[in-house]
């Protein structure tokens, strides 16, 4: 691969894989290092694939991998049955919070979301893969796809509930006779 | 399939609507669209989804990182020798600072320019790019181009700086501007990139079109007095023929 084709790699990838990485990090600095490591680690290895329609779910793959493999070495992860079922179902009012809130808050609150839960629902929001391409590039099976997102999107909008700070929340307006409007 | 059920299938839903033809969703969409609370729910879920992905995507990178990115890859063969472990980290740090170090002093450097690499470029631009411009020049020039017969532009067609400057998709080849736009012909999905030829001493312009063909594509690329050009398609090199 030239330089050329190289930078055109970074220019295409190198933010969504940032912000990828920053949901799982949970701060900049070891979310930069991360992606530094996966072109890296492409500039090393990854430029023997030569479709390059598989470049990018090759270095998503590979960041997350990464990230895994420095989380292990750092501390034992949760275990998907220690986790509490989500529960939180989306009214309008959720919509209208997520609207008001920054797009620091919202990566805030992703980053409140039990480790297992964020990858997938990261690569469904940023990179809207379907739920087959977000298991490829976990390397989970469907089904866990799909109960992730569930799960994880639940702890997401009580995470949005939790953030906001009180005097924040939009009441319906009454109706002349005391009645709230629908 | 109970409601609960289609709730948990439908979370896997892109609110994009990009699933809509899968089959694995199917009779959840239809037990949406026959019970009204269910479909109150997918709206709600939809909506918010919708609103949390746009919010994430406004998260940006912090200045440097894409340079730093850039500047390790350029001494990852010296960073290789240096064998496993993390302490290439240290080394590609060290290496990325000495990379900015030279570029600042603007040491010579010498980027593949030449059909073959701006058809590599193109191939590669073509998978992996954001496609996308605007400008009412593009959308003149993207309707000549799909005029069925025409041939590719050539420089008297081309009026670089009012497609650059009105909105149309600019990138960067070997330290020069190059215009994109995307067109269709016969089905099939072309991109054309336009380079201004730089002042190289004895690089004259070529005659027949190279080509290059690799697995995401093919593109061809070839020269005029004013301007390199190639233009790629995931259809293949027959395709590409079929144009010039």
């Amino acid at each position: 691969m030239t330089n050329e084709a190289f930078t055109q790699l970074v220019d295409a990838h190198y933010a969504p894989l940032y912000r990828f990485a920053l949901s799982l990090a949970r701060n900049g600095s070891d979310a930069g290092d991360l992606v530094q490591q996966t072109f890296f680690i492409w500039a090393t290895k990854g430029h023997a694939i030569r479709e390059l329609s598989k470049a990018k779910s090759w270095l998503f793959t590979t960041l997350y991998r990464e990230y895994l493999r420095g989380r292990r070495r750092d501390s034992r992860s949760s275990s998907l049955e220690d986790l509490p079922p989500g529960e939180h179902e989306p009214v309008a009012e959720d919509v209208d919070r997520v609207s008001r809130i920054d797009s620091a808050a919202v990566m805030s609150a992703l980053q409140n979301v039990d480790e297992p839960f964020r990858a997938p629902l990261t690569l469904f929001y940023l990179e809207e893969m379907s739920y087959q391409e977000i298991a490829d590039a976990l390397d989970v099976p469907i089904g866990t796809v799909m109960s992730r997102l569930s799960r994880g999107k639940s702890q997401l909008r009580a995470a949005f509930v939790s953030a906001e700070p009180p005097g924040t929340k939009v009441l319906p307006f009454p109706t002349a006779k005391g009645e709230r409007a629908s | 399939m109970t409601i609960r059920e289609a709730r948990f299938i439908l979370s896997a839903y892109r609110p994009s609507g990009s699933d809509a033809d899968l089959p694995a969703f199917g009779d959840a969409l239809r037990m949406a669209a026959a019970d009204p609370s269910l479909g109150g729910w997918f709206t709600h879920s939809r909506a918010h989804d919708a609103a949390v992905a746009a919010k994430l995507k406004q998260v940006e990178p912090p200045p440097g990182l894409r340079e730093a990115i850039l500047a390790g890859a350029r001494v990852s063969d010296a960073q290789r020798s240096r064998g496993p472990g993390r302490a290439w980290i240290v080394g590609l740090a060290a290496a990325a600072v000495l990379a900015v170090v030279l570029i600042s002093m603007k040491t010579p450097t010498r980027p593949e320019s030449g059909p073959a690499a701006l058809a590599e470029f193109a191939i590669n631009d073509m998978a992996n790019g954001r496609h996308g411009g605007k400008g009412e020049p593009a959308t003149a020039l993207v309707a000549e181009l799909e005029t069925k017969g025409a041939r590719m532009p050539g420089a008297g067609q081309i009026d670089f700086e009012r497609l650059r400057d009105t909105g149309c998709r600019t990138l960067n080849f070997a330290g020069r501007d190059v215009l994109e736009v995307c067109f269709s012909r016969d089905g099939a999905i072309f991109h054309l990139y336009v380079a201004r030829r730089g002042a190289q001493p004895g690089d004259s312009p070529a005659g027949a079109p190279s080509f290059v063909a690799e697995a995401a594509g093919a593109a061809a690329a070839w020269s005029d007095s004013r301007f390199d050009y190639a233009v790629a398609s995931a259809a293949g090199v027959e395709a590409i023929r079929k144009l010039l």
